[in-house]
């Protein structure tokens, strides 16, 4: 059945179904996108288009989906358009469909015989069965269209001529919102127009083997293509909301003043990023505070995470050698993994805080994600060696060359790539790390100096020797000022609010992670390229 | 049946003598390997190793500032060791590491439960059970109970797996089956950078567009509930599921796909009854992996939930004006509490660190076995 091909002679009425299911697709399309308009309210749930108000618009193009799923299929059973359908739908649609129909009974039966249990269930049911049967008994071109196309119908019509518009509203005794139609209509319209969507991907392509397949592709991708959109949607909220606080005061006005020649040269002026959060005399308030912060924490990270996490993938791969030894570190590595990042912050807490700094310290969140760096190092990089191909070990220990010059002159440089491309990635993640900061790290809302670690080391004769009260004092870094800026309540300078100051933070932190991404995946990307040629 | 598991538990002291002796065996021969194949600075310098690790270590967590001093001897051992033994000290160094990496995860337990101990000891089973009010108060000597939190995530949980689940499978079976070399190359990434984004960063967005929208369209009783949360948590996990599941199905061999494909069969029909099937356990390792994911999610959730304490009803209204987690009320309250209050947020950490980690455990096992099947080890 499966890989019969429509002959290429495709008929003048073969055509014909194809152009219906096509205008149903796109029909289908055009409503999916409007409804999701609507509940984005970039459209007006009371606009009027041609004459006619949105919804009432909507609830028209269900119909017509309807009549245009249905019309293919029993057109199809008749014979007037040429397809390949299968004996029956199956039972994925017939369940389905079943449920649907369920969900119809139920509030048919609600609207006609009252809210009680006892009334809406037995109708749920019986018109499950009815959908069931419908739907997998009948050839499968008007199984899979005619039950769905009824339903398509009569929720159309509940929409464009009946009860169901903007104003009508649902409030269940079980919950504590309030559904208004207005938001409800069009999520319903969503859920309709994918409905109406898969079964025209099926008669357009004739049902059987191949209709089943276009239209669970044409579902998947539909879902991930809203994934994508909401990716898409997400980072196009923060740049629009932030580029404004993030540009203020910035332009190529600045000097810079040379030291030790005394000439001033033009240079980029940028406050947001180059100011101090707090302070009385700043103008524009910026969050150097948090980037140096940034900085230091994933520095501190990286220098105590990657010996950490190279030197355990050397041993795991050239020197254990008994199965359970790496057993037990992976089921740590991955335990360590998997722990969320509070946990962390807690284990930070009880055993590092009172030991090094008596409160909250940039050294204890350093060593903090640090812990969380590892597993990641760890993965990628022990990844890397067992990529490394066992020949260049071979030909190594030929040359005479010791076990320990091997790995050190041979796997390991082999393996730097991945390792590198790991870390990057690694340190993107750790970079927008909040949680773990909350409990060991954050210090003043809106600090007004950026923290001095290099200029702040001590050295005494008393035990520990070299001490650091800036490395143990604590600070700000970006997520952690976003996270206070959200909590702390009113800005203290007029130039922003507390929102528009938040969105510029965001905005700064997310170009730091999605510019450590990017240099990630284009390493990796470059590197693979290399090895492949 | 019941015969077998008799000699099974009778055969079990001399087996268990017999590995004891075998162990012991293996013991005093690696001890001499080691005296015959290692030079004596060698062991001298691993001997120092080992006790200023272990002294660093003693008086650390004593909080000595004598600290530095055991550090000191271990990083000149090491610099003398590296010069005279560079391949002894390089593997000592190396096998450090990895004593340092497992003993984290270790220490990490240690403390948790060593710092939970005084809530368990003072509220008993009530601190998980307890359902009625007070539910979390320093008044009355201290009265805190984890069950509301427990119920906060369960409901932010169930809300995200709905979401991320479907969508991440269906994201999976895209990137490896349906698209086209050049799409996945977009694709792929994508998700990663969904991956990538701050939590924080969706907590914001959560609270300033999607809570304020459920509040003014749904007349939601707070600004703030778990159904928004959860949703924006799914978005969350929705990467991780996709990334592992997507893996497991890119495991199973090509062979057997072109078999399916070569029969005649569509490639949906591939997809649906073959390769879903031979990677399922991968794909449910995803799944699992994506709902510890969802469980441990701190920031997006602190920020979006009320942080009121206690029991919707019926337990799933999720749109009520309740609304704390596991994870929100450590972050939440982490920051000043002490006493008996603390250890009570220990305690929650503990709750959650042991469910993470029985679904980690449990996605691994599913790997491995799926690993097993497809490697084709059967016997």
């Amino acid at each position: 059945m499966s890989n019969v091909r429509r002959s290429e002679l495709s008929t003048a009425t073969s055509a014909t179904g194809e152009l219906v299911a096509t205008a149903v697709l796109g029909a289908a399309f055009l409503a999916f996108v409007a409804s999701w308009l609507l509940i984005f309210q970039w459209v007006d749930e009371t606009a009027v288009y041609v004459g006619i108000r949105v919804l009432d618009l909507l609830g028209g193009v269900l119909v017509v989906l309807g009549v245009g799923v249905a019309g293919v299929g029993v057109g199809s059973r008749l014979g007037y358009v040429d397809t390949t359908p299968s004996a029956t739908a199956g039972a994925t649609v017939g369940v389905v469909f079943g449920l649907l129909w369920a969900v119809l009974g139920g509030v048919l039966g609600t609207l006609v015989l009252g809210n009680a249990v006892l009334a809406w269930l037995p109708v749920a049911v019986v018109f499950g069965g009815l959908g069931l049967l419908a739907s997998v008994l009948p050839r499968e071109d008007v199984g899979s269209t005619v039950p769905v196309a009824v339903v398509l119908g009569l929720l159309g019509a509940a929409i464009g001529v009946g009860g169901l518009d903007a104003g009508w509203t649902w409030a269940p005794a079980w919950s504590s919102a309030v559904f208004p139609g207005s938001e409800l209509v069009p999520l319903l319209v969503v859920f309709g127009s994918l409905l109406g969507a898969w079964s025209a991907a099926k008669a357009r392509a004739g049902f059987g083997a191949t209709g089943r397949q276009a239209g669970a592709f044409y579902l998947v991708r539909t879902m991930v293509f809203g994934m994508l959109g909401v990716l898409a949607l997400l980072v196009g909220f923060i740049v629009v909301n932030g580029v404004d606080t993030m540009l203020t005061g910035a332009g190529l006005g600045g000097h810079l003043a040379v030291p030790v020649v005394g000439v001033t040269l033009p240079w980029v002026e940028f406050p947001f990023l180059l100011n101090d959060t707090g302070g009385l005399f700043v103008e524009i308030p910026g969050v150097l505070p948090a980037v140096v912060g940034t900085l230091w924490l994933v520095f501190g990270a990286v220098l105590f995470a990657v010996p950490l996490g190279v030197g355990t993938a050397v041993f795991l791969t050239e020197y254990a050698e008994r199965e359970r030894v790496t057993q037990i570190v992976e089921v740590a590595t991955n335990g360590l993994w998997s722990t969320p990042s509070i946990v962390f912050g807690l284990f930070g807490l009880a055993f590092l805080v009172p030991r090094i700094s008596g409160g909250n310290s940039i050294f204890v969140g350093q060593l903090v994600l640090g812990f969380m760096l590892l597993p990641l190092v760890l993965i990628t990089s022990r990844e890397a060696i067992l990529a490394v191909p066992d020949d260049h070990r071979g030909a190594s220990a030929a040359l005479g060359v010791t076990k320990w010059e091997t790995i050190r002159s041979v796997v390991v440089p082999a393996a730097m790539p991945g390792t590198i491309t790991g870390v990057i990635l690694g340190v993107g993640r750790i970079a927008g790390e909040t949680a773990p900061l909350l409990l060991v790290f954050g210090g003043a809302p809106y600090p007004n100096s950026t923290p001095d670690v290099i200029g702040a080391f001590e050295f005494s004769a008393q035990p520990p020797f070299v001490t650091n009260d800036v490395l143990l004092s604590p600070a700000s870094a970006l997520p952690y000022q976003l996270y206070s800026t959200i909590t702390a309540g009113v800005f203290p300078k007029d130039v922003f609010t507390n929102a528009e100051f938040g969105w510029g933070t965001a905005l700064v932190l997310l170009l730091v992670v999605v510019g450590l991404y990017a240099v990630g995946v284009a390493s990796r990307l470059y590197f693979r390229r290399r090895l492949h040629q | 049946m019941i015969r077998q598991l008799r000699r099974r538990v009778e055969g079990l002291p001399g087996r268990l003598r017999g590995r004891v002796a075998d162990s012991g065996e293996r013991l005093t021969q690696g001890a001499s390997d080691y005296r015959s194949r290692t030079a004596d600075g060698a062991i001298a310098m691993h001997a120092l190793v080992t006790v200023c690790v272990v002294a660093t270590f003693a008086l650390f967590l004593d909080g000595s500032q004598w600290t530095v001093v055991p550090v000191l001897g271990f990083l000149a051992t090491l610099t003398v060791g590296w010069l005279r033994h560079q391949a002894e000290a390089a593997k000592a160094l190396t096998f450090l590491t990895t004593v340092a990496t497992v003993s984290i995860l270790t220490l990490i337990v240690a403390f948790l439960l060593f710092r939970s101990e005084p809530i368990v000891r003072h509220m008993g089973l009530d601190l998980l059970t307890r359902t009625e009010a007070p539910l979390w108060t320093s008044n009355e000597g201290g009265v805190y109970s984890l069950a509301p939190m427990m119920v906060g995530t369960a409901l932010t949980t169930v809300i995200a797996t709905a979401i991320a689940a479907p969508l991440g499978v269906a994201g999976a079976v895209y990137v490896s089956e349906i698209a086209s070399d050049r799409v996945r190359e977009v694709v792929k990434p994508g998700i990663e950078l969904m991956a990538g984004i701050p939590s924080i960063t969706y907590g914001f967005i959560g609270l300033t567009i999607i809570n304020q929208y459920f509040y003014a369209e749904f007349r939601t009783p707070t600004i703030g509930m778990y159904f928004s949360a959860g949703v924006v948590i799914g978005l969350m996990a929705l990467p991780t599921v996709v990334t592992v599941a997507e893996d497991a199905l890119s495991t199973v061999p090509e062979s057997i796909k072109s078999g399916s494909l070569a029969m005649g069969s569509t490639q949906w029909q591939t997809t649906k009854s073959v390769t879903l099937p031979a990677g399922l356990s991968g794909v449910s390792a995803g799944v699992l992996l994506g709902v510890g994911r969802a469980m441990g999610e701190t920031m997006a959730a602190t920020v979006m939930l009320s942080h009121t304490k206690g029991f919707p009803s019926p337990v799933f209204d999720v749109f009520s004006n309740y609304g704390e987690t596991l994870t929100t009320v450590i972050a939440f309250e982490g920051g000043n509490a002490s006493g008996i209050h603390m250890s009570a947020l220990f305690a929650g950490g503990v709750v959650l660190f042991g469910m993470v980690m029985v679904l980690s455990v449990a996605s691994q096992y599913v790997e491995w076995r799926m690993h097993r099947k497809l490697g084709g080890d059967q016997q």
